[in-house]
């Protein structure tokens, strides 16, 4: 349901104390590739004291441990009793599943994890990934996925493995979360997201701050759909009906059940609905 | 009558113990004038000199070599920050510092509260008929706003310039004001104009300042033709004048005026058709020098155009809207932008008690935490304006409305925008930087906080805090 999950260093104490005022729906506190090896206990202590404290309570949170012992195990001690949403599994494929929910077990304590999915391998056991009990769901790794692959930034080459996260994610109801845009055009931002958003995604993270508002934007319900859900949802609730027409189109449970997530999406974000705008 | 040398000028002027010698800081930190002059009069033992430089920059060191030599006494200025600020915090004044307004500072001139015996104004071109301007030269800084006064009031007025031309079309300074001109190799450097932000700000917390800032006047219904507004030079003003801009743009509507310090912001505004005139009392960059130079809807203004409480004629009087910062604002909405918590000199009013007192909509913005401390004090270290002329303050977690603005705070409320008390703001930031021990106020009286009628806001201090 979250648009936007931004990560932020865990080593940053500014980043920190504002995490829940970059308006991010989700934010992602990072022990992996933003802290450099020599600054991941600081991270840990920094991002376990602050947390114990000022837990945020206006957008979800969630912390990405390192994906390699020993430094998942000691990722997993320090944030073991924060009431996290969950934590962001790197490099996730069977075994890194297999080896966090092991450490989470010798340490008594349990989270959803979202997988990052940046390695060619793990598209080929997205099946046993997605099934897992406490796989939440996947954000795709575009970068990784480029250095492995080889191929330039572009759109082309990522609609494959977008595409791939969407049809699993789709299957076992879970989440799946674009990959971040790296770059500082705002125009080229939204191109990026008008590429993820017209396969289907509803979600996307940001590596900057500044990402956040062009990305909750552009996941937010236009006006046109929300007045549309509202005549479908009514319609439906006033007949009881699964399968009417309006406005000569056939509508039908998975158009119904689209308009119901449009109103639920558009409800959570603050828009507007009024009866008026059905007309 | 023209000089070729600073020593032959001093010959002509009544040069004794206890002068009022005023300047301007058109040129900030580029300014080569001030040192010139004062080093030439500390040369003739010259002491107990009363200053009045509209502003003073880190540049002018030959007031802290004055003040080490005990040549000067008491000091009148809008703005104050560097070596300078550094040396009153620790040795105070024989006299007195007195912070003025730029209003304020015009209003004292022209009603005789100031009496100046000499005004030497850096001017970038002289005419061969003796007037002056600031929009050509080869240290062209564009208006001369704050110096106009000085040229009409003084008992003597003197012009420095290192540009002399045959004519000039629309003078700034007239020939009439003026009693000498002296000729100099160089006024200084006009690339030191440029000193302050002048960048839009790409800190997050700073741009969510900006946009919630547009919607605070969104909301409160101000955004519609015709429609006045002044913003600063620091990163959040102009990412609050881009969006501003960028507002007038999507709702097709054309803003009638924007005032005070311009920036290529502002002058991205204005060409666009955007807003029909800029009012100009100082020119930030060179893209407005170029701008007041070639467009004849960027008009220069003195100070007493731009602020004079007693100028019935003011721009900032039918001002809507002012973007205004603080170091420290207390729960009754007084603000600071004078001293840092230690009692030093970090600045000074400027405009700021002048347009929040006259604009219909005057809001501070700044985040809510600045170096580990809160920005919401339970007492202020400097009174600069008072909290009745500040309607809102917005930081990165919400909005205070100055409880008095009852419809203000029913408008913001009613478009969803995060209000809060002043209060519950300052615990929000508390519960971070928890409440820090009271700063010991320093024993010396240093000088006093001058709002813009004259009368007295608050004390200055000096020594050990």
């Amino acid at each position: 349901m979250a648009r936007s999950y931004l990560f932020i260093p865990g080593n940053v104490p500014r980043m920190l104390q504002n995490m829940d005022v970059f308006d991010a729906d989700a934010v992602i506190v990072d022990f992996e590739d933003a802290v450099a090896t020599s600054d991941k206990d600081e991270a840990r202590h920094l991002t376990s004291k602050f947390l114990q404290k000022h837990f945020p309570e206006t957008c979800e949170i969630y912390v990405r441990v390192n994906a390699e012992q020993p430094w998942l195990e000691a990722d997993i001690i320090a944030i073991k009793d924060l009431p996290l949403n969950g934590v962001v599994l790197p490099k996730t494929d069977v075994e890194t599943l297999s080896l966090a929910t092991e450490l989470f077990d010798k340490h008594a304590t349990a989270f959803d994890i979202i997988g990052i999915i940046e390695t060619p391998r793990a598209f080929f056991h997205l099946e046993t990934i997605f099934a897992h009990p406490s796989f939440k769901g996947a954000i795709l790794g575009g970068e990784d996925l480029r250095k492995h692959i080889g191929f330039k930034p572009n759109d082309i080459a990522l609609a494959f493995p977008r595409t791939q996260l969407l049809y699993a994610a789709a299957s076992f109801n879970k989440i799946v979360v674009d990959t971040p845009y790296t770059g500082m055009d705002n125009a080229a931002l939204e191109a990026d997201i008008e590429n993820a958003s017209a396969l289907g995604y509803k979600a996307k993270c940001a590596i900057h701050p500044n990402h956040v508002p062009t990305i909750n934007a552009a996941f937010l319900p236009s006006t046109t759909a929300i007045k549309t859900a509202m005549r479908i949802v009514k319609q439906h609730e006033n007949t009881g009906s699964m399968r009417f027409s309006l406005d000569g189109k056939m509508i039908d449970k998975p158009v119904i059940l689209e308009a119901k997530d449009t109103l639920k999406r558009a409800r959570k974000y603050g828009m507007e609905i009024r009866d008026s705008d059905e007309t | 009558m023209r000089h070729e040398s600073l020593a032959a000028l001093l010959e002509h002027l009544p040069i004794k113990d206890g002068l009022k010698l005023s300047f301007h800081h058109h040129l900030r930190n580029g300014d080569a004038v001030l040192n010139m002059v004062l080093r030439a009069i500390y040369d003739r033992d010259i002491r107990d000199i009363q200053l009045y430089p509209s502003g003073i920059f880190p540049v002018h060191t030959a007031i802290l070599e004055g003040l080490k030599q005990e040549r000067i006494t008491n000091i009148t200025t809008n703005y104050l920050n560097g070596p300078v600020a550094d040396h009153l915090k620790k040795h105070g004044l024989p006299g007195k510092l007195t912070m003025q307004t730029h209003g304020g500072r015009a209003r004292a001139i022209i009603e005789g509260d100031t009496r100046i015996d000499i005004a030497f104004i850096a001017t970038p071109a002289v005419d061969k008929a003796n007037n002056g301007s600031g929009i050509t030269g080869k240290n062209a800084c564009g208006s001369l706003g704050y110096a106009i006064e000085d040229a009409k009031h003084s008992k003597i007025t003197v012009l420095i310039t290192d540009t002399i031309v045959d004519r000039l079309e629309v003078p700034q300074i007239k020939k009439e004001d003026v009693d000498h001109v002296l000729v100099v190799p160089s006024i200084g450097d006009v690339a030191g104009i440029e000193s302050g932000t002048l960048k839009i700000t790409n800190d997050p917390l700073g741009l969510k300042i900006a946009r919630d800032t547009m919607r605070v006047i969104e909301a409160a219904m101000f955004l519609k033709e015709g429609v006045s507004f002044q913003s600063g030079a620091g990163g959040i003003s102009l990412a609050i004048t881009a969006l501003f801009t960028k507002a007038l743009e999507k709702k097709g509507i054309t803003a009638s005026f924007f005032t005070g310090g311009i920036t290529a912001a502002h002058v991205k505004a204005l060409e666009a058709g955007l807003v029909k005139n800029l009012y100009d009392v100082q020119c930030f960059d060179k893209v407005a020098i170029r701008s007041l130079r070639e467009n004849a809807n960027h008009r220069f203004m003195s100070a007493s155009d731009y602020a004079n409480p007693h100028n019935p004629k003011r721009k900032i009087k039918d001002l809507d809207i002012v973007i205004l910062g603080a170091s420290e604002i207390d729960t009754d909405f007084n603000v600071n932008v004078t001293s840092d918590s230690y009692y030093k000199i970090i600045g000074g009013s400027g405009g700021h008690a002048d347009t929040a007192e006259d604009a219909k909509l005057s809001i501070i913005v700044s985040p809510l935490i600045k170096a580990r401390t809160a920005l919401i004090k339970d007492q202020l270290t400097t009174r600069t304006t008072p909290g009745e002329h500040i309607d809102c303050l917005i930081t990165e977690r919400g909005i205070a409305v100055n409880p008095k603005h009852k419809t203000l705070k029913k408008q913001l409320q009613a478009a969803g925008l995060n209000v809060m008390t002043i209060e519950a703001m300052q615990n929000l930031a508390h519960a971070f930087t928890d409440i820090p021990n009271p700063i010991r106020k320093p024993a010396g009286i240093l000088g006093r906080i001058e709002g813009r009628r004259g009368e007295t806001l608050d004390t200055l201090y000096w020594g050990e805090s």
